[in-house]
Protein backbone atom coordinates (compact mmCIF):
# COMPACT_ATOMS: atom_id res chain seq x y z
CA UNK A 1 0.00 0.00 0.00
CA UNK A 2 1.44 3.39 -0.91
CA UNK A 3 1.96 5.79 1.97
CA UNK A 4 -0.45 8.59 2.59
CA UNK A 5 1.32 11.94 2.50
CA UNK A 6 0.02 14.62 4.80
CA UNK A 7 -0.30 17.74 2.65
CA UNK A 8 -1.31 19.90 5.58
CA UNK A 9 0.88 22.47 7.23
CA UNK A 10 3.68 21.30 9.49
CA UNK A 11 4.73 23.49 12.36
CA UNK A 12 8.21 24.83 12.89
CA UNK A 13 9.62 23.25 16.02
CA UNK A 14 13.13 24.74 15.98
CA UNK A 15 14.60 27.66 17.88
CA UNK A 16 14.53 31.24 16.79
CA UNK A 17 17.31 33.78 17.00
CA UNK A 18 16.74 36.42 19.62
CA UNK A 19 15.13 39.64 18.48
CA UNK A 20 17.61 42.34 17.42
CA UNK A 21 19.70 40.63 14.76
CA UNK A 22 17.44 41.21 11.80
CA UNK A 23 19.58 44.19 10.73
CA UNK A 24 22.37 41.80 9.89
CA UNK A 25 20.05 39.71 7.73
CA UNK A 26 19.21 42.81 5.70
CA UNK A 27 22.83 43.99 5.56
CA UNK A 28 24.19 40.61 4.52
CA UNK A 29 21.53 40.24 1.86
CA UNK A 30 22.41 43.60 0.28
CA UNK A 31 26.16 43.02 0.48
CA UNK A 32 25.75 39.70 -1.31
CA UNK A 33 23.29 41.14 -3.85
CA UNK A 34 25.66 43.99 -4.74
CA UNK A 35 28.51 41.55 -5.28
CA UNK A 36 26.37 39.56 -7.69
CA UNK A 37 26.38 42.52 -10.09
CA UNK A 38 29.25 42.30 -12.54
CA UNK A 39 29.44 46.07 -12.96
CA UNK A 40 29.73 46.63 -9.25
CA UNK A 41 32.44 43.99 -8.92
CA UNK A 42 34.31 45.71 -11.76
CA UNK A 43 34.13 49.08 -9.96
CA UNK A 44 35.46 47.50 -6.80
CA UNK A 45 38.30 45.91 -8.75
CA UNK A 46 39.22 49.15 -10.50
CA UNK A 47 38.99 50.97 -7.15
CA UNK A 48 42.00 48.97 -6.05
CA UNK A 49 44.13 50.02 -9.04
CA UNK A 50 45.45 53.13 -7.21
CA UNK A 51 46.44 50.84 -4.37
CA UNK A 52 48.63 48.81 -6.73
CA UNK A 53 50.25 51.99 -8.06
CA UNK A 54 50.89 53.27 -4.54
CA UNK A 55 52.21 49.89 -3.48
CA UNK A 56 54.75 50.02 -6.31
CA UNK A 57 55.61 53.59 -5.30
CA UNK A 58 56.21 52.53 -1.69
CA UNK A 59 58.28 49.60 -2.84
CA UNK A 60 60.46 51.75 -5.09
CA UNK A 61 60.80 54.35 -2.33
CA UNK A 62 62.16 51.67 -0.04
CA UNK A 63 64.93 50.69 -2.49
CA UNK A 64 68.24 52.36 -3.20
CA UNK A 65 67.19 53.42 -6.68
CA UNK A 66 68.02 57.05 -7.56
CA UNK A 67 64.34 57.86 -8.04
CA UNK A 68 63.52 56.78 -4.48
CA UNK A 69 64.19 60.14 -2.89
CA UNK A 70 61.64 61.83 -5.18
CA UNK A 71 58.84 59.49 -4.23
CA UNK A 72 59.59 59.01 -0.55
CA UNK A 73 56.66 57.84 1.53
CA UNK A 74 55.25 60.57 3.77
CA UNK A 75 51.98 61.02 5.69
CA UNK A 76 50.80 63.00 2.67
CA UNK A 77 51.10 59.84 0.59
CA UNK A 78 48.22 58.36 2.57
CA UNK A 79 46.22 61.55 2.61
CA UNK A 80 46.61 61.86 -1.16
CA UNK A 81 45.71 58.23 -1.64
CA UNK A 82 42.44 58.72 0.24
CA UNK A 83 41.75 61.88 -1.77
CA UNK A 84 42.29 59.89 -4.98
CA UNK A 85 39.82 57.29 -3.82
CA UNK A 86 37.06 59.93 -3.70
CA UNK A 87 35.96 58.99 -7.22
CA UNK A 88 35.54 55.34 -6.24
CA UNK A 89 33.76 56.31 -3.03
CA UNK A 90 31.32 58.17 -5.26
CA UNK A 91 30.89 55.19 -7.59
CA UNK A 92 30.37 52.52 -4.92
CA UNK A 93 27.99 54.84 -3.09
CA UNK A 94 25.96 55.38 -6.26
CA UNK A 95 25.85 51.60 -6.55
CA UNK A 96 23.78 51.54 -3.35
CA UNK A 97 21.16 53.99 -4.63
CA UNK A 98 18.41 51.37 -4.62
CA UNK A 99 18.78 50.35 -0.99
CA UNK A 100 15.51 51.87 0.16
CA UNK A 101 14.15 53.09 -3.20
CA UNK A 102 13.76 49.47 -4.36
CA UNK A 103 11.86 48.58 -1.20
CA UNK A 104 9.56 51.53 -1.75
CA UNK A 105 9.04 50.66 -5.42
CA UNK A 106 8.15 47.05 -4.65
CA UNK A 107 6.15 47.83 -1.46
CA UNK A 108 8.57 45.55 0.39
CA UNK A 109 8.82 48.09 3.19
CA UNK A 110 5.42 47.12 4.59
CA UNK A 111 6.48 43.48 4.73
CA UNK A 112 9.78 44.34 6.40
CA UNK A 113 7.94 46.39 8.98
CA UNK A 114 5.56 43.51 9.71
CA UNK A 115 8.56 41.36 10.65
CA UNK A 116 10.29 41.40 14.04
CA UNK A 117 12.58 44.32 13.36
CA UNK A 118 12.46 47.94 14.34
CA UNK A 119 12.86 50.88 12.02
CA UNK A 120 16.29 51.49 13.58
CA UNK A 121 17.31 47.93 12.74
CA UNK A 122 16.01 48.35 9.21
CA UNK A 123 18.03 51.54 8.73
CA UNK A 124 21.09 49.97 10.34
CA UNK A 125 20.79 47.02 7.99
CA UNK A 126 20.63 49.38 5.03
CA UNK A 127 23.48 51.53 6.33
CA UNK A 128 25.97 48.70 6.62
CA UNK A 129 26.40 47.90 2.88
CA UNK A 130 27.45 51.41 1.77
CA UNK A 131 29.61 51.73 4.87
CA UNK A 132 31.26 48.40 4.16
CA UNK A 133 31.90 49.14 0.51
CA UNK A 134 33.21 52.66 1.09
CA UNK A 135 35.56 51.35 3.77
CA UNK A 136 36.59 48.57 1.39
CA UNK A 137 37.94 51.14 -1.06
CA UNK A 138 39.38 53.56 1.51
CA UNK A 139 40.25 52.18 4.94
CA UNK A 140 41.27 48.70 3.89
CA UNK A 141 43.69 49.63 1.06
CA UNK A 142 45.10 52.57 3.05
CA UNK A 143 45.87 50.34 6.04
CA UNK A 144 47.36 47.74 3.71
CA UNK A 145 49.61 50.42 2.21
CA UNK A 146 50.81 51.28 5.70
CA UNK A 147 51.53 47.61 6.30
CA UNK A 148 53.37 47.34 2.98
CA UNK A 149 55.49 50.35 3.91
CA UNK A 150 56.59 48.55 7.06
CA UNK A 151 57.25 45.31 5.16
CA UNK A 152 59.20 46.95 2.31
CA UNK A 153 61.17 49.24 4.65
CA UNK A 154 61.89 46.33 6.96
CA UNK A 155 61.45 48.52 10.02
CA UNK A 156 58.82 50.30 12.09
CA UNK A 157 60.69 53.59 11.94
CA UNK A 158 58.17 55.30 9.64
CA UNK A 159 55.22 54.17 11.73
CA UNK A 160 56.92 55.24 14.98
CA UNK A 161 57.63 58.66 13.51
CA UNK A 162 54.03 58.98 12.30
CA UNK A 163 52.02 57.14 14.91
CA UNK A 164 49.03 59.37 14.21
CA UNK A 165 48.63 57.80 10.76
CA UNK A 166 46.81 54.71 11.97
CA UNK A 167 44.01 56.60 13.76
CA UNK A 168 44.06 59.31 11.07
CA UNK A 169 43.40 56.85 8.26
CA UNK A 170 40.74 55.11 10.31
CA UNK A 171 39.01 58.27 11.48
CA UNK A 172 38.93 59.99 8.10
CA UNK A 173 37.75 56.84 6.32
CA UNK A 174 34.93 56.41 8.82
CA UNK A 175 33.84 60.05 8.55
CA UNK A 176 33.80 59.82 4.78
CA UNK A 177 31.95 56.49 4.86
CA UNK A 178 29.33 57.75 7.32
CA UNK A 179 28.72 60.90 5.29
CA UNK A 180 28.35 58.98 2.03
CA UNK A 181 26.23 56.19 3.53
CA UNK A 182 23.78 58.45 5.33
CA UNK A 183 23.46 60.76 2.31
CA UNK A 184 22.71 57.97 -0.18
CA UNK A 185 20.33 56.30 2.26
CA UNK A 186 18.38 59.51 2.87
CA UNK A 187 18.15 60.21 -0.85
CA UNK A 188 17.17 56.60 -1.49
CA UNK A 189 14.26 56.96 0.91
CA UNK A 190 12.94 59.94 -1.06
CA UNK A 191 12.26 58.12 -4.31
CA UNK A 192 11.08 54.83 -5.74
CA UNK A 193 13.60 55.02 -8.58
CA UNK A 194 17.23 54.09 -7.98
CA UNK A 195 18.13 55.94 -11.17
CA UNK A 196 16.59 59.12 -9.85
CA UNK A 197 18.39 58.63 -6.53
CA UNK A 198 21.70 58.27 -8.40
CA UNK A 199 21.01 61.47 -10.29
CA UNK A 200 20.10 63.28 -7.06
CA UNK A 201 23.28 62.09 -5.36
CA UNK A 202 25.48 63.04 -8.31
CA UNK A 203 23.65 66.35 -8.45
CA UNK A 204 24.35 67.08 -4.80
CA UNK A 205 28.04 66.25 -5.18
CA UNK A 206 28.70 68.01 -8.48
CA UNK A 207 26.26 70.88 -8.13
CA UNK A 208 27.62 71.92 -4.73
CA UNK A 209 31.19 71.69 -6.04
CA UNK A 210 30.29 73.73 -9.12
CA UNK A 211 28.41 76.29 -7.02
CA UNK A 212 31.43 76.66 -4.77
CA UNK A 213 33.73 77.22 -7.72
CA UNK A 214 31.36 79.75 -9.24
CA UNK A 215 30.89 81.68 -6.01
CA UNK A 216 34.59 81.54 -5.34
CA UNK A 217 35.27 82.99 -8.78
CA UNK A 218 32.69 85.74 -8.32
CA UNK A 219 33.55 86.76 -4.76
CA UNK A 220 37.19 85.68 -4.73
CA UNK A 221 36.51 84.01 -1.38
CA UNK A 222 37.18 80.39 -0.48
CA UNK A 223 34.83 80.50 2.49
CA UNK A 224 32.04 79.38 0.11
CA UNK A 225 33.60 75.96 0.47
CA UNK A 226 31.09 75.35 3.27
CA UNK A 227 28.43 74.59 0.64
CA UNK A 228 30.48 71.72 -0.79
CA UNK A 229 30.65 68.47 1.23
CA UNK A 230 33.70 67.43 -0.79
CA UNK A 231 35.57 70.59 0.16
CA UNK A 232 34.61 70.07 3.80
CA UNK A 233 36.04 66.57 3.69
CA UNK A 234 39.29 68.08 2.34
CA UNK A 235 39.39 70.50 5.27
CA UNK A 236 38.87 67.64 7.72
CA UNK A 237 41.45 65.46 5.94
CA UNK A 238 44.06 68.23 6.09
CA UNK A 239 43.46 68.63 9.81
CA UNK A 240 43.51 64.92 10.57
CA UNK A 241 46.65 64.26 8.47
CA UNK A 242 48.35 67.38 9.81
CA UNK A 243 48.68 68.79 6.31
CA UNK A 244 48.82 72.47 5.49
CA UNK A 245 45.39 74.05 5.57
CA UNK A 246 44.39 75.40 2.17
CA UNK A 247 40.86 76.53 2.96
CA UNK A 248 40.09 79.42 5.31
CA UNK A 249 37.17 77.39 6.67
CA UNK A 250 38.04 76.22 10.21
CA UNK A 251 37.98 72.49 10.78
CA UNK A 252 35.25 72.75 13.40
CA UNK A 253 32.98 74.37 10.80
CA UNK A 254 33.76 71.53 8.38
CA UNK A 255 32.92 68.98 11.08
CA UNK A 256 29.71 70.88 11.83
CA UNK A 257 28.71 70.78 8.14
CA UNK A 258 29.29 67.01 8.01
CA UNK A 259 27.35 66.60 11.25
CA UNK A 260 24.44 68.66 9.92
CA UNK A 261 24.28 66.59 6.70
CA UNK A 262 24.23 63.35 8.70
CA UNK A 263 21.63 64.74 11.14
CA UNK A 264 19.46 65.90 8.25
CA UNK A 265 19.74 62.46 6.68
CA UNK A 266 18.62 60.84 9.92
CA UNK A 267 15.61 63.16 10.13
CA UNK A 268 14.67 62.30 6.53
CA UNK A 269 15.03 58.58 7.23
CA UNK A 270 12.94 58.85 10.39
CA UNK A 271 10.15 60.48 8.44
CA UNK A 272 10.32 58.26 5.36
CA UNK A 273 10.79 54.79 6.84
CA UNK A 274 7.21 54.09 7.73
CA UNK A 275 4.54 51.70 6.60
CA UNK A 276 2.66 52.81 3.52
CA UNK A 277 -0.27 54.80 4.81
CA UNK A 278 -3.22 53.90 2.68
CA UNK A 279 -6.71 55.09 3.45
CA UNK A 280 -8.48 51.94 2.40
CA UNK B 1 17.25 34.75 25.23
CA UNK B 2 15.78 32.49 22.58
CA UNK B 3 12.21 32.93 21.52
CA UNK B 4 10.47 29.70 22.44
CA UNK B 5 9.52 27.27 19.73
CA UNK B 6 5.86 27.26 18.95
CA UNK B 7 5.33 23.82 20.41
CA UNK B 8 6.44 25.17 23.77
CA UNK B 9 4.07 28.11 23.71
CA UNK B 10 0.91 27.93 25.62
CA UNK B 11 -2.22 28.39 23.60
CA UNK B 12 -3.93 31.62 24.49
CA UNK B 13 -7.62 31.43 25.25
CA UNK B 14 -7.94 35.19 25.48
CA UNK B 15 -8.96 37.42 22.60
CA UNK B 16 -6.74 37.51 19.54
CA UNK B 17 -7.06 41.24 19.02
CA UNK B 18 -8.47 43.95 21.21
CA UNK B 19 -8.65 47.57 20.27
CA UNK B 20 -9.73 50.41 22.50
CA UNK B 21 -10.87 53.70 21.00
CA UNK B 22 -8.54 53.06 18.09
CA UNK B 23 -8.27 55.93 15.64
CA UNK B 24 -5.91 56.73 12.80
CA UNK B 25 -5.78 60.03 10.99
CA UNK B 26 -3.77 60.88 7.91
CA UNK B 27 -3.57 64.61 8.32
CA UNK B 28 -7.15 65.80 7.88
CA UNK B 29 -8.36 62.41 6.64
CA UNK B 30 -9.71 59.87 9.09
CA UNK B 31 -8.66 56.33 8.25
CA UNK B 32 -10.17 54.68 11.32
CA UNK B 33 -12.46 56.28 13.84
CA UNK B 34 -12.79 55.29 17.50
CA UNK B 35 -12.87 51.53 17.01
CA UNK B 36 -13.31 49.44 20.14
CA UNK B 37 -13.54 45.79 19.27
CA UNK B 38 -12.57 42.36 20.56
CA UNK B 39 -11.66 39.69 18.04
CA UNK B 40 -11.87 36.17 19.48
CA UNK B 41 -9.51 33.29 18.58
CA UNK B 42 -10.42 31.40 15.44
CA UNK B 43 -11.24 32.86 12.07
CA UNK B 44 -12.75 36.31 11.85
CA UNK B 45 -13.71 38.01 8.64
CA UNK B 46 -13.22 41.72 8.19
CA UNK B 47 -15.81 42.75 5.66
CA UNK B 48 -16.03 46.13 4.08
CA UNK B 49 -16.09 47.84 0.71
CA UNK B 50 -13.01 49.37 -0.84
CA UNK B 51 -11.94 52.41 1.13
CA UNK B 52 -13.70 51.25 4.30
CA UNK B 53 -10.54 51.22 6.42
CA UNK B 54 -9.73 47.50 6.26
CA UNK B 55 -6.09 47.95 5.27
CA UNK B 56 -5.60 50.70 7.84
CA UNK B 57 -7.06 48.43 10.52
CA UNK B 58 -4.77 45.60 9.43
CA UNK B 59 -1.68 47.79 9.39
CA UNK B 60 -2.55 48.97 12.88
CA UNK B 61 -3.03 45.45 14.22
CA UNK B 62 0.23 44.30 12.62
CA UNK B 63 2.07 47.14 14.32
CA UNK B 64 3.08 48.87 11.11
CA UNK B 65 1.20 52.03 11.88
CA UNK B 66 1.15 53.95 15.11
CA UNK B 67 -2.38 54.68 16.26
CA UNK B 68 -3.27 58.36 16.37
CA UNK B 69 -5.34 57.47 19.41
CA UNK B 70 -6.16 54.33 21.34
CA UNK B 71 -4.37 51.04 21.72
CA UNK B 72 -4.15 47.70 19.92
CA UNK B 73 -3.37 44.49 21.79
CA UNK B 74 -2.47 41.24 20.08
CA UNK B 75 -2.65 38.13 22.24
CA UNK B 76 -2.87 40.45 25.23
CA UNK B 77 0.24 42.52 24.46
CA UNK B 78 0.39 45.99 22.95
CA UNK B 79 1.62 45.65 19.38
CA UNK B 80 3.01 49.12 18.73
CA UNK B 81 6.72 49.27 19.44
CA UNK B 82 6.79 45.58 20.34
CA UNK B 83 8.51 43.90 17.36
CA UNK B 84 9.28 40.78 19.41
CA UNK B 85 5.55 40.07 19.18
CA UNK B 86 5.82 40.12 15.37
CA UNK B 87 7.27 36.60 15.55
CA UNK B 88 3.77 35.45 16.37
CA UNK B 89 2.10 37.27 13.51
CA UNK B 90 2.02 36.49 9.81
CA UNK B 91 0.89 39.27 7.53
CA UNK B 92 -0.20 38.89 3.93
CA UNK B 93 -0.62 42.35 2.38
CA UNK B 94 -3.10 43.15 -0.33
CA UNK B 95 -0.55 44.85 -2.53
CA UNK B 96 2.27 43.02 -4.27
CA UNK B 97 5.49 43.44 -2.32
CA UNK B 98 8.03 41.57 -4.40
CA UNK B 99 11.48 41.75 -5.77
CA UNK B 100 10.47 40.24 -9.08
CA UNK B 101 13.99 39.13 -9.94
CA UNK B 102 13.98 36.82 -6.92
CA UNK B 103 12.64 33.30 -6.97
CA UNK B 104 9.63 32.48 -4.84
CA UNK B 105 11.77 30.32 -2.60
CA UNK B 106 14.49 32.97 -2.30
CA UNK B 107 11.97 35.67 -1.43
CA UNK B 108 10.13 33.64 1.19
CA UNK B 109 13.42 32.42 2.67
CA UNK B 110 14.73 35.98 2.95
CA UNK B 111 11.61 37.10 4.78
CA UNK B 112 11.54 34.05 7.04
CA UNK B 113 15.17 34.73 7.98
CA UNK B 114 14.00 38.07 9.36
CA UNK B 115 11.95 36.07 11.85
CA UNK B 116 15.13 34.77 13.40
CA UNK B 117 15.49 31.41 11.70
CA UNK B 118 18.94 30.20 10.70
CA UNK B 119 19.48 30.00 6.91
CA UNK B 120 18.97 26.22 6.66
CA UNK B 121 15.91 26.29 8.92
CA UNK B 122 14.59 29.31 7.00
CA UNK B 123 14.91 27.48 3.69
CA UNK B 124 13.12 24.46 5.12
CA UNK B 125 10.37 26.67 6.60
CA UNK B 126 10.02 28.53 3.29
CA UNK B 127 9.60 25.23 1.45
CA UNK B 128 6.93 24.15 3.94
CA UNK B 129 5.12 27.45 3.46
CA UNK B 130 5.27 27.13 -0.33
CA UNK B 131 4.10 23.54 -0.11
CA UNK B 132 1.14 24.61 2.00
CA UNK B 133 -0.02 26.92 -0.77
CA UNK B 134 0.74 24.43 -3.56
CA UNK B 135 3.58 26.48 -4.96
CA UNK B 136 6.54 24.21 -4.31
CA UNK B 137 6.74 23.22 -7.97
CA UNK B 138 7.25 26.87 -8.96
CA UNK B 139 9.50 27.70 -6.01
CA UNK B 140 12.57 28.17 -8.18
CA UNK B 141 10.86 30.36 -10.77
CA UNK B 142 11.33 34.10 -10.63
CA UNK B 143 8.38 35.94 -9.12
CA UNK B 144 8.29 38.16 -12.20
CA UNK B 145 7.02 35.11 -14.13
CA UNK B 146 4.26 34.31 -11.61
CA UNK B 147 0.59 34.75 -12.42
CA UNK B 148 -1.63 36.92 -10.23
CA UNK B 149 -2.87 33.87 -8.35
CA UNK B 150 0.67 32.58 -7.79
CA UNK B 151 1.68 35.97 -6.44
CA UNK B 152 -1.16 35.81 -3.96
CA UNK B 153 -0.05 32.36 -2.90
CA UNK B 154 3.60 33.29 -2.46
CA UNK B 155 2.47 36.18 -0.25
CA UNK B 156 0.45 33.69 1.77
CA UNK B 157 3.48 31.42 2.00
CA UNK B 158 5.69 34.13 3.51
CA UNK B 159 2.95 34.92 6.01
CA UNK B 160 2.66 31.39 7.34
CA UNK B 161 6.17 30.01 6.78
CA UNK B 162 7.47 31.06 10.19
CA UNK B 163 4.51 29.34 11.88
CA UNK B 164 2.81 32.35 13.47
CA UNK B 165 0.00 32.17 16.01
CA UNK B 166 -1.97 34.90 14.30
CA UNK B 167 -2.44 35.30 10.58
CA UNK B 168 -3.57 38.63 9.20
CA UNK B 169 -4.63 38.23 5.57
CA UNK B 170 -5.57 41.27 3.53
CA UNK B 171 -7.79 40.22 0.60
CA UNK B 172 -5.95 36.88 0.21
CA UNK B 173 -8.30 35.43 -2.41
CA UNK B 174 -7.97 38.33 -4.79
CA UNK B 175 -6.90 37.13 -8.23
CA UNK B 176 -7.00 33.42 -7.44
CA UNK B 177 -8.65 30.93 -9.75
CA UNK B 178 -11.67 29.01 -8.39
CA UNK B 179 -9.67 25.88 -7.55
CA UNK B 180 -6.95 27.76 -5.73
CA UNK B 181 -9.58 29.87 -4.03
CA UNK B 182 -11.19 26.71 -2.67
CA UNK B 183 -7.78 25.34 -1.64
CA UNK B 184 -6.91 28.58 0.14
CA UNK B 185 -10.25 28.74 1.90
CA UNK B 186 -9.68 25.17 3.06
CA UNK B 187 -6.19 26.08 4.27
CA UNK B 188 -7.52 29.05 6.22
CA UNK B 189 -10.24 26.93 7.78
CA UNK B 190 -7.64 24.28 8.62
CA UNK B 191 -5.64 26.95 10.42
CA UNK B 192 -8.70 27.98 12.35
CA UNK B 193 -9.43 24.40 13.37
CA UNK B 194 -5.84 23.88 14.52
CA UNK B 195 -6.30 26.61 17.12
CA UNK B 196 -4.68 29.42 15.18
CA UNK B 197 -6.27 32.79 14.86
CA UNK B 198 -6.90 34.31 11.47
CA UNK B 199 -8.17 37.75 10.59
CA UNK B 200 -9.08 37.82 6.92
CA UNK B 201 -10.39 40.79 5.02
CA UNK B 202 -12.55 40.89 1.94
CA UNK B 203 -15.13 43.05 0.28
CA UNK B 204 -17.09 39.99 -0.84
CA UNK B 205 -19.58 38.61 1.67
CA UNK B 206 -19.80 35.06 0.34
CA UNK B 207 -15.99 34.74 0.42
CA UNK B 208 -16.02 35.51 4.11
CA UNK B 209 -19.05 33.28 4.71
CA UNK B 210 -17.18 30.35 3.19
CA UNK B 211 -14.45 30.69 5.79
CA UNK B 212 -16.17 31.77 8.96
CA UNK B 213 -19.42 32.82 10.50
CA UNK B 214 -17.72 35.40 12.69
CA UNK B 215 -17.39 38.75 10.98
CA UNK B 216 -16.69 42.41 11.54
CA UNK B 217 -18.39 44.88 9.26
CA UNK B 218 -16.38 48.00 8.61
CA UNK B 219 -17.21 51.09 6.63
CA UNK B 220 -15.97 54.68 6.60
CA UNK B 221 -13.42 53.80 9.27
CA UNK B 222 -16.01 52.52 11.73
CA UNK B 223 -17.02 49.05 12.82
CA UNK B 224 -20.71 48.94 11.93
CA UNK B 225 -21.49 45.48 13.24
CA UNK B 226 -19.73 42.48 14.70
CA UNK B 227 -20.77 38.94 15.43
CA UNK B 228 -22.29 36.01 13.61
CA UNK B 229 -22.59 36.42 9.86
CA UNK B 230 -26.12 34.99 9.96
CA UNK B 231 -27.26 37.66 12.38
CA UNK B 232 -25.73 40.26 10.14
CA UNK B 233 -27.34 38.69 7.12
CA UNK B 234 -30.70 38.92 8.88
CA UNK B 235 -29.93 42.52 9.61
CA UNK B 236 -29.16 43.06 5.97
CA UNK B 237 -32.20 41.07 4.87
CA UNK B 238 -34.57 43.29 6.85
CA UNK B 239 -33.83 45.94 4.28
CA UNK B 240 -35.23 45.99 0.74
CA UNK B 241 -33.06 44.24 -1.79
CA UNK B 242 -32.92 45.59 -5.35
CA UNK B 243 -32.73 43.24 -8.31
CA UNK B 244 -32.13 44.45 -11.84
CA UNK B 245 -33.65 42.13 -14.48
CA UNK B 246 -33.07 42.58 -18.19
CA UNK B 247 -35.79 40.71 -20.05
CA UNK B 248 -37.37 40.58 -23.51
CA UNK B 249 -40.91 41.02 -22.19
CA UNK B 250 -40.66 43.23 -19.15
CA UNK B 251 -44.44 43.75 -18.83
CA UNK B 252 -45.16 40.03 -18.67
CA UNK B 253 -42.35 39.57 -16.22
CA UNK B 254 -43.62 42.41 -14.04
CA UNK B 255 -47.13 40.93 -14.04
CA UNK B 256 -45.76 37.57 -12.93
CA UNK B 257 -43.62 39.07 -10.22
CA UNK B 258 -46.26 41.39 -8.80
CA UNK B 259 -48.14 38.48 -7.24
CA UNK B 260 -45.06 37.22 -5.44
CA UNK B 261 -44.71 37.68 -1.69
CA UNK B 262 -42.16 40.18 -0.55
CA UNK B 263 -42.12 42.35 -3.67
CA UNK B 264 -42.25 45.92 -2.40
CA UNK B 265 -41.92 48.02 -5.52
CA UNK B 266 -41.17 47.83 -9.19
CA UNK B 267 -39.63 50.28 -11.64
CA UNK B 268 -39.29 50.04 -15.40
CA UNK B 269 -36.10 50.97 -17.20
CA UNK B 270 -35.14 50.58 -20.86
CA UNK B 271 -35.57 46.86 -21.53
CA UNK B 272 -35.41 46.04 -17.86
CA UNK B 273 -37.30 46.05 -14.62
CA UNK B 274 -35.88 46.83 -11.19
CA UNK B 275 -37.63 45.02 -8.36
CA UNK B 276 -37.34 45.80 -4.67
CA UNK B 277 -37.94 42.78 -2.48
CA UNK B 278 -37.93 42.09 1.25
CA UNK B 279 -37.32 38.35 0.69
CA UNK B 280 -34.36 38.07 -1.66
CA UNK B 281 -33.73 34.33 -1.21
CA UNK B 282 -37.30 33.39 -2.10
CA UNK B 283 -37.32 35.93 -4.89
CA UNK B 284 -34.18 34.54 -6.51
CA UNK B 285 -35.55 31.00 -6.26
CA UNK B 286 -38.78 32.05 -7.99
CA UNK B 287 -36.90 33.99 -10.65
CA UNK B 288 -34.78 30.93 -11.42
CA UNK B 289 -37.95 28.87 -11.85
CA UNK B 290 -39.40 31.51 -14.18
CA UNK B 291 -36.27 31.59 -16.28
CA UNK B 292 -36.27 27.80 -16.51
CA UNK B 293 -39.97 27.53 -17.48
CA UNK B 294 -40.06 30.60 -19.71
CA UNK B 295 -43.47 31.54 -18.30
CA UNK B 296 -42.61 35.26 -18.31
CA UNK B 297 -40.49 35.30 -21.44
CA UNK B 298 -36.75 35.22 -21.85
CA UNK B 299 -34.70 36.68 -19.01
CA UNK B 300 -31.37 37.94 -20.34
CA UNK B 301 -29.62 39.27 -17.28
CA UNK B 302 -30.10 39.38 -13.54
CA UNK B 303 -27.90 41.56 -11.44
CA UNK B 304 -28.25 42.87 -7.96
CA UNK B 305 -26.77 46.18 -6.95
CA UNK B 306 -27.09 44.81 -3.43
CA UNK B 307 -24.40 42.25 -4.21
CA UNK B 308 -22.18 45.24 -4.21
CA UNK B 309 -21.30 45.50 -0.56
CA UNK B 310 -21.35 49.25 -0.71
CA UNK B 311 -25.13 49.09 -1.14
CA UNK B 312 -25.45 46.84 1.92
CA UNK B 313 -23.47 49.30 3.97
CA UNK B 314 -25.58 52.16 2.78
CA UNK B 315 -28.57 50.27 4.19
CA UNK B 316 -26.80 49.73 7.48
CA UNK B 317 -25.72 53.32 7.78
CA UNK B 318 -29.21 54.54 7.02
CA UNK B 319 -30.52 52.27 9.73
Amino acid sequence: MSPIHDQGYRHYLGEREPHGRAWWVIARSHIVTAMQHRGFRFILLVAWAPFVVRAVQIYVASTNLPVAEFIATTPETFRDFLAQQRLFVFLVTIGQAGLIADDRRTNALQLYLSKPLTRVEYILGKLVPPLAYVLAVTLVPALLLLLLQIVFAGSLAFLRANLFLLPAITLFSIIQALLSAFAILALSSLSKSRRFVSIMYAGVIFFTAAMYQALRGITNSRTWAVISPGEMLDVIANAIFRARAVSPVPVYVAILVVFVIIALSIVILERRIRAVEVVA
Amino acid sequence: MQTPALSERSESNGPMITTEHLSKWYGQVSGLNDVTVTVPPGITGLLGPNGAGKSTFMKLVTGQLKPSKGVVRILGEPIWGNPALFHRIGFCPEQDSFYERMTGLGWVTALVTLNGLEPDAATAAAKRGLEAVDLLDAADKKIGAYSKGMRQRVKMAQALAHDPDVLILDEPLSGMDPLMRRRTIRLIREWGRSGKSVLVSSHILHEIESMTSNILLINNGRILAEGNVHQIRELIDTHPHSVFIRAQNTKALARALLVEDGVISMKFEAGAVVVETARPDAFYARLTDMAASGEAGVIDEVTSPDDNLQAVFKYLVKQ
